[in-house]
């Protein structure tokens, strides 16, 4: 039977990685990631857990691990945080074939506190990036992303990420499925690509499924890669199924946004302050709702051109930047929305960067400057909110 | 009936293709072949960015993976323990270059010594990155000139001594450290036979002369590594059980190092104060290896 245990989010990552049965974990201690490390290390000591942990030197020996198991044919787990990631690029751009599943607790490259720039700085590479509002949602993407990366019609790595400290090192109420349900939904990994010796050696390297050479092999990745939104979307429906969870639909959930005029998208923790936020504000009768967005890689292009049809304005918050360039997410909505006709209004704004709090009254004047904007013109200009 | 070449010896099927985009008288080429002969085909290889990925990948079929230059310390211990985990049992093999070894590689290869990770590790020494056009690394040796080390009114090549890899994987303690050279086949084939059955980290480093790097007739490649070795340049030996040092090629007495490097491009510019530094360094070593031989290393 599923029982409910009270635990922090870095414990919920392991659990996943724990209930998933992953055989290889390869990771380096890194802050705010490091207690998941100890965790799992812990479950193998304890033999509550069998599989081999590779005690690297590096998050980039890391990754380099995990990509070498994982080419062998093992389920493989790492985890790591802003600088880690970082150190992880050169790899994780080059196996992006490989169904490697890895837990990334947000840290700031300007704090020890979370924002989503460090995971945004690896967009191009390649792998699937799922973002979590709370402890539960932690542990059941976790699952989730298994099932995501290791379908054979994409074979492709896959990140999650939760807010460090906020979500790392706060308890709170999870429900641990059961193992047995697990096993049946996630059954162990087929890798048709591990080396097998009952395999001609010709007849083997057709089955790689690395996509490597001129302007064409990037364009098969790419369509390929897209095509994976349509899994999450399948492996959501199919956890709720069986576990009777599910997040949206797979890609974003619409929270409290029926008959609304404008919508406020958020991701990771900030979602949880906004559904507080939009429900005060609808009770208010404010017609304003709110958009999670739990999916940035691939963006849910046709999602989000959906909503550009529903509402008519869209109040983006972004806690990333692209130095330069302005907030990720503002910048992929508007362009996925761009040659719609009837096109909504969308405002950028910036907040919780380097972890600084998010509060609800600064959700609401986002909330409000969006709704606004619907009736009359207000100043365009993307805008800092918050922040000491 | 001609003798039967050291290399026809080896029992087993020939894995190499024929034909590879190697340079004429590559040293790899010859390594591969041997190599790959020995270990058979139950092998999995793993390449890091260097002449053995670029020119002779193609015609090694084997099962394989490429990774990140840096990488190849993790690639080899996610695979040997990725094949664990599934139960099977294969030879894991990083075959890599000097830049792959002892520079941008280092890390990871010492980590995963330090871990025992039951792989072979063979280093393909050619003493500079050749596959970018020949520049400098921790391999090149003194005075060697390189494509980052030219010799001008200003420079006389490398300026500082090849790092002694060898030893610092002895130093690890793993089951088995060895040198080798192309030149010496029954020496490199019974080393690569060794380590074969060995469980843990096993480290061969084989010198591997490069014509187009080196500056010499591709027809002398074997000559130059026979010169390096009876030298002194390049000792032949083997660190077993963790510190047990042996010799594993004595020659009566060594040849002048000039006969080695003269023949080399490299060091064409070589004045008489470089040519006795390196003869000294030669039989200096040479003398410190003969105190140890057949002896305890004190790791």
């Amino acid at each position: 039977m599923p029982h409910t245990e009270l635990m922090v989010g870095n414990k919920a990552v392991a659990y996943g990685a724990k209930l998933a049965r992953v055989q290889v974990i390869s990771a380096y201690p890194i802050t705010p990631q490091t207690t998941i490390v100890q965790y799992l290390a812990e479950f193998i000591a304890n033999g509550e857990m069998k599989a081999h942990f590779i005690e690297v030197e590096s998050e980039l020996s890391a990754m380099v691990a995990v990509q070498g198991a994982s080419f062998a044919g093992a389920r493989v787990f790492t985890a790591t945080s802003g600088p880690g990631l970082f150190f992880m690029h050169h790899p994780m751009m080059e196996g992006a074939d490989l169904p490697v599943v890895m837990g990334v607790v947000h840290r700031s490259n300007k704090s020890m506190q979370p924002d989503h720039t460090d995971l945004m700085a690896q967009r191009d590479n390649g792998w699937i990036q799922l973002y979590c509002e709370n402890n539960q949602e932690a542990l059941d993407t976790a699952l989730m992303s298994y099932k995501i990366a290791e379908d054979p019609r994409l074979s492709t790595p896959t990140v999650f990420g939760i807010d460090g400290y906020i979500l790392s090192y706060t308890a709170e109420p999870v429900e641990v499925p059961d193992q047995e349900m697990v096993d049946e939904w996630l059954p162990p990994l087929k890798a048709p690509w591990a080396p097998d010796i009952h395999l001609p050696v010709q007849e083997w390297k057709k089955r790689q499924g690395r996509m490597y050479g001129s302007q064409k092999a990037w364009l098969e990745h790419d369509t390929k890669f897209r095509s994976s939104l349509g899994v999450i979307r399948e492996v959501n429906a199919g956890f709720e199924k069986t576990f009777g969870r599910s997040y949206g639909n797979g890609l974003i959930e619409e929270h409290n946004c029926e008959g609304a005029d404008a919508v406020i998208t958020a991701m990771g923790t900030i979602a949880s302050t906004a559904r507080v936020v939009v429900d005060d504000l609808r009770s208010e009768g404010k017609n304003v709702g709110l958009i999670k967005l739990k999916c940035y890689r691939p963006f849910p292009v046709d999602e989000i051109r959906g909503l550009a049809k529903k509402y008519h304005a869209i109040g983006v918050i972004d806690r990333n930047i692209s130095l330069g360039g302005g907030g990720n997410v503002l910048n992929e909505t508007r362009s996925a929305i761009y040659d719609i006709a009837e096109r909504p209004k969308v405002l950028g704004f910036h907040t919780g960067m380097s972890g600084d709090e998010v509060t609800p009254q600064m959700i609401r004047r986002i909330a409000e400057k969006t709704l606004k904007s619907v009736s009359e013109p207000v100043p365009t200009a993307v805008e800092w909110v918050g922040g000491a | 009936m001609s003798k039967p070449t050291p290399f026809q010896r080896v029992e087993g099927e020939e894995i190499m293709a024929l034909g590879n985009s190697s340079c004429q008288g590559c040293g790899h080429a010859t390594l591969a072949r041997i190599t790959f002969k020995v270990l058979g085909k139950n092998t999995v290889y793993t390449s890091v960015p260097g002449c053995i990925w670029i020119a002779l990948q193609g015609s090694i079929p084997l099962y394989w993976r490429g990774t990140v230059f840096e990488g190849g310390g993790a690639l080899i211990s996610g695979i040997a323990n990725g094949l664990e985990a599934v139960g099977k049992e294969m030879i894991v093999v990083g075959f890599y270059g000097d830049g792959g070894t002892a520079d941008i590689g280092l890390q990871a290869m010492s980590a995963a010594a330090e871990r025992n990770e039951n792989v072979l590790w063979i280093c393909a020494d050619n003493e500079a990155y050749m596959n970018t056009g020949g520049q400098r690394s921790g391999l090149t040796p003194i005075y060697a000139s390189t494509t980052t080390t030219p010799v001008a009114s200003e420079s006389r090549g490398k300026k500082s001594n090849k790092k002694n890899v060898p030893f610092i994987m002895a130093a690890h303690n793993i089951p088995y450290v060895a040198t080798a050279s192309i030149a010496y086949p029954n020496d490199l084939i019974g080393k690569l036979q060794y380590a074969k059955e060995l469980k843990g980290f096993k480290y061969i480093h084989v010198q591997s002369p490069c014509p187009t790097g080196w500056g010499f007739d591709p027809a002398r490649t074997i000559k130059v590594a026979r010169l390096m070795v009876e030298s002194g340049i390049w000792p032949l030996y083997e660190v077993t059980g963790g510190n047990n040092f042996k010799l594993t090629y004595k020659p009566r007495e060594l040849k002048p190092v000039k006969e080695a490097l003269i023949l080399q491009g490299r060091f064409r510019h070589l004045d008489d104060s470089e040519y006795e530094y390196i003869q000294g360094q030669a039989v200096e070593r040479w003398r410190q290896l003969l105190n140890v031989d057949g002896k305890k290393l004190p790791l």
